[in-house]
């Protein structure tokens, strides 16, 4: 993991129910594949493929980004807040894991 | 000696100034004579994309409401357009949205990317950044847990080039 990803969430602290956004941004080439190097060789292929939100055990979402995901992919979601937990977050690619993130909300 | 534009001295140094920098902008920016340094190619039209809508559809028939696609009409930088995608429709335990598919029409791959929603996620909206190849229709389709799908559709237009696919 280069560089830690970004994390904005609106309110840690949220009331119980209460909808509570996050952006993110981590660090990724997005190489597309279809780019040609200096020497005319296509550049292979490096993406993202994965983002998933946990919290606690509960699944919020999960993301399949593809080719057309721009570089330094940047994912905002929403979700209810009905338990506090830690919310964790992992992004993926083709040869693992490419950074995680943890934070704890607290509903109440 | 008073220089003045007549002086034939000063004629040949401005002369000279010019073609030196004629000389140095040449060589500053060899990019436009570089060779093709991408493969991407657009799709020639929608038929993938509706391939792909079909696909998730099921069978189901797009409803037009309920779900919004918040996307700039001007792409100002085809690398990275903004785009936002909400179900506006109550998210309760009975209907939730459990899916969401971006479609970017025209691009070499048109699915963008597929958002899985829970139950526990008591919402569904999410926003992304995706670079476009051109100008084209991005459209969006939701399934809700009840087995509905809804659909929205909106054109935008892009900067040549610059796409970094």
């Amino acid at each position: 993991m280069a560089r830690p990803p970004r994390i904005w969430i609106s309110n840690e602290a949220p009331a119980p129910g209460e909808v509570v956004r996050v952006r993110t941004q981590v660090v990724h080439v997005m190489e597309s594949g279809f780019r040609l190097d200096a020497e005319g060789e296509p550049i292979p292929e490096d993406l993202l493929t994965g983002f998933t939100a946990t919290l606690d055990d509960a699944l919020l979402m999960e993301w399949l980004p593809e080719t057309a995901i721009s570089q330094n992919p940047y994912i905002e979601f929403t979700f209810a807040a009905r338990q506090g937990g830690t919310l964790r977050m992992i992004w993926s690619d083709t040869k693992g894991v490419v950074a995680e993130a943890e934070r704890a909300v607290k509903v109440g | 000696m008073t220089l003045s534009v007549s002086d034939p001295d000063r004629r040949r140094l401005l002369a000279g100034g010019a073609s030196l920098a004629g000389i140095a902008a040449l060589g500053l920016c060899p990019a436009p004579a570089r060779a093709q340094s991408s493969l991407a190619m657009p799709q020639p039209d929608s038929a993938e994309a509706d391939r792909l809508a079909a696909e998730f559809a099921d069978g189901a028939e797009p409803l037009a409401e309920g779900l919004t696609l918040d996307l700039p009409a001007l792409g100002d930088n085809p690398a990275a357009v903004p785009v936002r995608v909400h179900v506006t429709e109550p998210i309760t335990e009975a209907s939730w949205c459990e899916e969401i598919i971006l479609i970017a029409d025209l691009n070499p791959k048109p699915l963008a990317c597929r958002f899985r929603f829970t139950a526990a996620t008591g919402s569904a909206d999410v926003a992304v950044r995706v670079r476009l190849i051109q100008s084209m229709p991005i459209r969006a389709y939701a399934r809700m847990s009840d087995g509905r799908v809804l659909m929205a559709r909106q054109d935008i237009t892009v900067a040549a080039g610059g796409c970094g696919l």
